[in-house]
């Protein structure tokens, strides 16, 4: 088989239909062997759907699925390698924690006084032992979701699917508890496929992510990546607090390392090629840039204008205070509103007035180009 | 087959990488996607065989020629003249007539009760209301209609209660073995029902849409009138609906309390088949089945029937 | 539900008329009831207290042979409908054509008795006939008499009567259970069966209990379908309508109109007994739940 050896999931060409929904479309991509990977995007993108694919939940109406280089086409999610949490309610209700967590083993038919050790030793690593004649309606949403993770993990799968696991806790324990899966994860060391809408989570967690909107794979890449270097707009829009400015190609630099100039409408900046490469540009296309918003400044007056730094006319609208940022926003001539934002400083000098002309500007390497 | 599943997945678990040999063709036959899938199907396909085909069949054997004691094949519509020109047409009509008032009592009988423990009762505590209707529902509609005779009859409960307070001087018999006693029979045996079909249809109506109400002042009528039955509509229309095929088309009711002139679909075919015409008692089922499917149509047509679905989705 | 201008006594009034209805639904039953233990009888000026009617019926060789029909029946229509109401509610549970599904579960419950009952006997016998063709044409003894009016098609008649309640039921208890924890169970390693009987099935147990009750009631009570299609045989209600209709109100119909009605009443009073503790029990449950149990 093509597969690797240390190639713990591949999917080829997957689609799902619904009825006329097409719920995936052709997704291909691979998972290593240990790693964190998050499939993250909006609601209704398809992810859910893709995780169930992987765990056999349902049968996918093209493609294929790759377990350890293993066609699972025909495998129920029972003779899979695979053991899912969900986001809720997937504890069994009439089972204490413990007889939750021993199921999977009193299933292999394993030996009582093997079950409960093995038990004993999960609930310690998800920090519940002492929880384990508790029902689960007497557990707090993030104890049953340690319960749920302990439950999956006992049975030693080698690959771990989390479909939105956090999604029902509060915000503070969601954060505490994307720190302490990542620390689990790393522990045992088998891969976790986690997915998310939540691009914090994404973060905090992944070793690689996965944007999964409309039904496609848009981008795949390291978390830095994707936030630092998105390629797609998609990814500029929905990770990061990412501007966009639309404008058309003026001109191509014709020796490397040179820069592709986009006219604006108001103005004319410049843009590394590097970061087109891949994409095809050509003069006259339309193309999209994305500048994150904390690496926009607003410019002084008069400031130097030199080839490290793009600056562009804008009109002060407001200020906008965040707690840890606080945001400026500004009006670019042709309409579109930029953010600008600062780590909120005690002795912040006070802002220009609301309708006032300003400039604003970022160094060159920081905007990147989109074709779409 | 527990046992060898337990095996593969020990294996995997155990971080080797033994891939289990895919599965036997006897599995693939028996497994999910095979055998066991189609089990699901098996009371579809009871269904299909004992309900739906003797119900669409019963228009053949309405146009087979009546023989002595059974039918045989043929062409004819003898039976279908003999019901409309005989007294059986008009009995049908009558009794389409009786059948409505049944479902009307029973709407303003049933259907507040419905409204009124949707609306005042805490929403724990509602489905043990309702529950107390399963009560008379489940005493055999058989022993309830039979307990209306002491009850209706000349020496019945009600004619010596009346004559004891001196309301009446002779009793009354104009009740039991007339068409006023099948419908009274009829709502005693169908009201139930419309409580249930009426609180199942007021799942549709939102609590808060009585808040507004009250807060827009509406009378209880007009809020009544207005809001809360087209909201319900669905609900209360397949339980109308309900009681009036069976008012049509149970016989025991007419059988126990009617009398002559007070008959109904469902005792005209009893009637048939006892005098042993089988073409006829199969028309009368053919246009008793074809009443209902074109109720149900202009139903849906009106309210969308399948919304009743909702609570349960 | 109720807020603080609602009047006390309109509220009271509509709950006197909501029992007041339930009362005047069960009131004549009860004075069945009643009459079934007057040693005269209906009408009769003077009551005396006596168990004898039901001595009578109970003594009557035919009634107690019908008795056992009737048992018979009723345990094969829950053998049989009770698990096809499963079947079908997780098929509806599962698949895209939700609407026909349930159309078609439900539309047994919209064609009145004595029609469905004529129609399936006029099918039978045609079928009867054509099996019988079938099997004398090609020497197959065995194949003659599926169909002849018998157990069988009364069983038949009565599955029809009784498997849409046992859906709805069901179906009721089922919408309660997250289908999640099944694919828990799968991914624990779990065979399809496996999950249904360790996980689904405990929780849906008290549905499926109840339409065990609901079944047998039914198939207790139901009369014209089973009068068609029995065959040889009569069961405790076709007795029954024929007493009422060539005897009349004679004392021994009350005793087994009281029969029927008292065990009808037992069967359905324990669940709804049951039901009511266990909700309560749940309940308390609940409020157990909502308060917090312990810091995370
Ligand atoms: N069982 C289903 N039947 C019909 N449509 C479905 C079903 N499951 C998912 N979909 C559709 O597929 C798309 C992707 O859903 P999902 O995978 O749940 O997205 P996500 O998990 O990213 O929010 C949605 O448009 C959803 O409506
Ligand atoms: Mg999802």
């Amino acid at each position: 088989m093509s597969a690797q050896p240390d190639t713990a999931v591949e999917v080829d060409g997957l689609s799902k239909n619904y009825g006329p929904v097409a719920a995936l479309s052709s997704v291909s991509f691979s998972i290593e062997s240990g790693q964190y990977f998050v499939l993250l995007g909006p609601s209704g993108g398809g992810k859910t759907t893709l995780l169930r694919l992987i765990g056999g939940f349902i049968r996918p109406s093209r493609g294929r699925v790759l377990l350890h280089g293993r066609d699972v086409g025909d495998e129920p999610p029972n003779r899979r390698p695979t053991s899912m949490v969900f986001q809720s309610y997937a504890l069994f209700p009439h089972m204490s924690v413990e007889r939750n967590v021993a199921y999977g083993l009193k299933l292999r038919k394993m030996a009582a006084p093997e079950i409960g050790r093995r038990v004993a030793r999960m609930l310690e690593l998800v920090g519940l032992a002492g929880y384990e004649a508790r029902m689960p309606h007497e557990l707090s949403g993030g104890q049953q979701q340690r319960v749920q993770l302990a439950r999956s993990l006992v049975l030693e799968s080698d690959i771990l699917l989390l479909d939105e696991p956090l999604a029902s806790l509060d915000a503070k324990l969601r954060k505490d508890m994307c720190l302490e899966l990542k620390h689990i994860q790393e522990k045992v060391g088998i891969t976790f496929i986690h997915v998310t809408h939540n691009q914090e989570e994404a973060m905090t967690i992944a070793d690689r992510i996965a944007i999964i909107a409309d039904g496609r794979l848009v981008e795949e890449g390291t978390a830095r990546d994707v936030y630092e270097r998105p390629r797609r707009r998609f990814t500029a829009e929905f990770i990061g607090d990412n501007n966009l400015l639309h404008g058309t190609v003026s001109a191509i630099a014709a020796e490397p390392g040179g820069r592709v100039k986009v006219d604006l409408g108001y103005a004319e900046v410049a843009v590394d090629a590097t970061v087109a490469e891949g994409t095809d540009v050509a003069a006259g296309d339309a193309v999209s840039l994305s500048v994150r918003s904390e690496l926009v400044e607003l410019v002084a007056p008069g400031g130097a204008e030199d080839g490290a730094r793009q600056t562009v006319p804008a009109t002060y609208l407001e200020e906008v205070y965040l707690g840890l940022t606080t945001s400026h926003l500004v009006r670019l001539p042709d309409g579109s509103e930029v953010a600008v934002r600062r780590i909120s400083e005690g002795g912040d000098a006070a802002p220009p007035a609301p309708g006032q002309e300003v400039r604003i500007g970022w160094k060159t390497p920081s905007a990147r180009l989109h074709v779409e | 087959m527990s046992e060898d599943i337990a095996t593969t997945v020990l294996q995997s678990a155990g971080g080797g990488r033994d891939v289990p040999a895919s599965p036997s063709p006897w599995r693939r036959w028996l497994g999910e996607n095979g055998l066991q899938k189609w089990a699901f199907y098996v009371p579809v396909i009871f269904l299909v065989l004992f309900f739906v085909l003797p119900m669409a069949t019963t228009v053949v054997w309405s146009v087979f020629e009546r023989t002595q004691f059974w039918m045989e094949p043929g062409f004819t519509f003898f039976a279908y003249e003999n019901f409309f020109t005989s007294a059986r047409a008009e009995n049908y009509v009558y009794s389409m007539i009786h059948s409505a008032w049944a479902v009307v009592i029973s709407f303003a009988l049933g259907f507040p009760i419905a409204v009124f423990v949707r609306r005042r009762v805490p929403r724990a505590a509602q489905h043990r209301v309702i529950l107390l209707f399963i009560l008379p529902f489940m005493i055999s509609e058989l022993v309830r209609v039979f307990a209306m005779r002491p009850i209706l009859g000349r020496y019945g409960v009600l004619n010596s209660l009346f004559m004891d307070i001196g309301l009446i001087d002779e009793p009354i018999t104009a009740i039991l073995f007339s068409p006023l006693g099948v419908v009274i029979g009829d709502v005693v045996s169908f009201l139930p029902f419309m409580v249930f079909a009426g609180f199942l249809a007021m799942e549709a109506v939102q609590p808060y849409v009585f808040e507004v109400c009250d807060d827009l002042g509406a009378r209880t009528l007009r809020t009544f009138r207005d809001i809360i039955v087209p909201l319900a509509a669905p609900g209360i229309f397949a339980g109308g609906i309900f009681i009036f095929v069976n008012g049509l088309g149970v016989a025991l009711v007419p059988i126990i309390l009617g009398g002559p002139g007070a008959v109904n679909a469902g005792l005209i075919v009893n009637q048939a088949i006892v005098a042993l015409d089988f073409p006829l008692a199969m028309a009368i089922s053919t246009i008793m089945i074809a009443t209902l499917v074109a109720l149900l149509y202009i139903g849906h047509r009106l309210f969308d029937l399948t919304k009743i679905l909702e609570p349960i989705n | 539900m109720r807020d603080d201008y609602t009047s006390e006594l309109g509220h009271g009034l509509k709950w006197a008329y909501l029992l007041g209805i339930v009362g005047a639904l069960l009131a004549p039953v009860f004075y069945v009831i009643y009459i079934s233990f007057n040693e005269f009888g209906f009408g009769a000026r003077i009551y005396v207290f006596t168990v004898d009617w039901y001595r009578v019926v109970l003594g009557d060789k035919m009634l107690v042979a019908s008795l056992e029909w009737t048992i018979y029946l009723a345990l094969a229509a829950v053998a049989t409908a009770v698990p096809m109401g499963l079947l079908s509610a997780k098929l509806y549970k599962k698949t895209r054509y939700k609407v026909a599904i349930v159309t078609l579960m439900l539309a047994p419950l919209f064609v009145p008795a004595d029609i469905m009952a004529s129609s399936l006997l006029v099918f039978f016998r045609h079928l009867n006939g054509i099996f019988e063709l079938i099997g004398e044409a090609l020497g197959w003894a065995w194949l003659t008499h599926w169909f002849e009016l018998g157990f069988f098609t009364a069983l038949v008649g009565q599955i029809l009567y009784t498997l849409p309640y046992a859906f709805v039921v069901i179906l009721i208890t089922m919408s309660r259970y997250h289908p999640q924890q099944t694919e828990a169970a799968r991914s624990c390693g779990a065979t399809a069966w496996q999950a249904f009987w360790h996980v689904e099935f405990p929780q849906i147990r008290a549905g499926v209990f109840s339409a065990c009750a609901f079944v047998v009631i039914l198939s207790f009570n139901e009369a014209t379908r089973t009068a068609l299609l029995k065959g040889g045989f009569d069961t405790f209600s076709n007795v029954l309508v024929s007493q009422m209709l060539n005897v009349g109100m004679s004392e021994e119909s009350y005793a087994m109109a009281g029969i029927m009605s008292i065990g009808a009443m037992t069967v359905i009073g324990s669940i709804l007994i049951y039901t009511l503790v266990r909700s309560e029990r749940l309940e308390r449950e609940a409020r157990a739940k909502a308060e917090p149990v312990m810091s995370t």
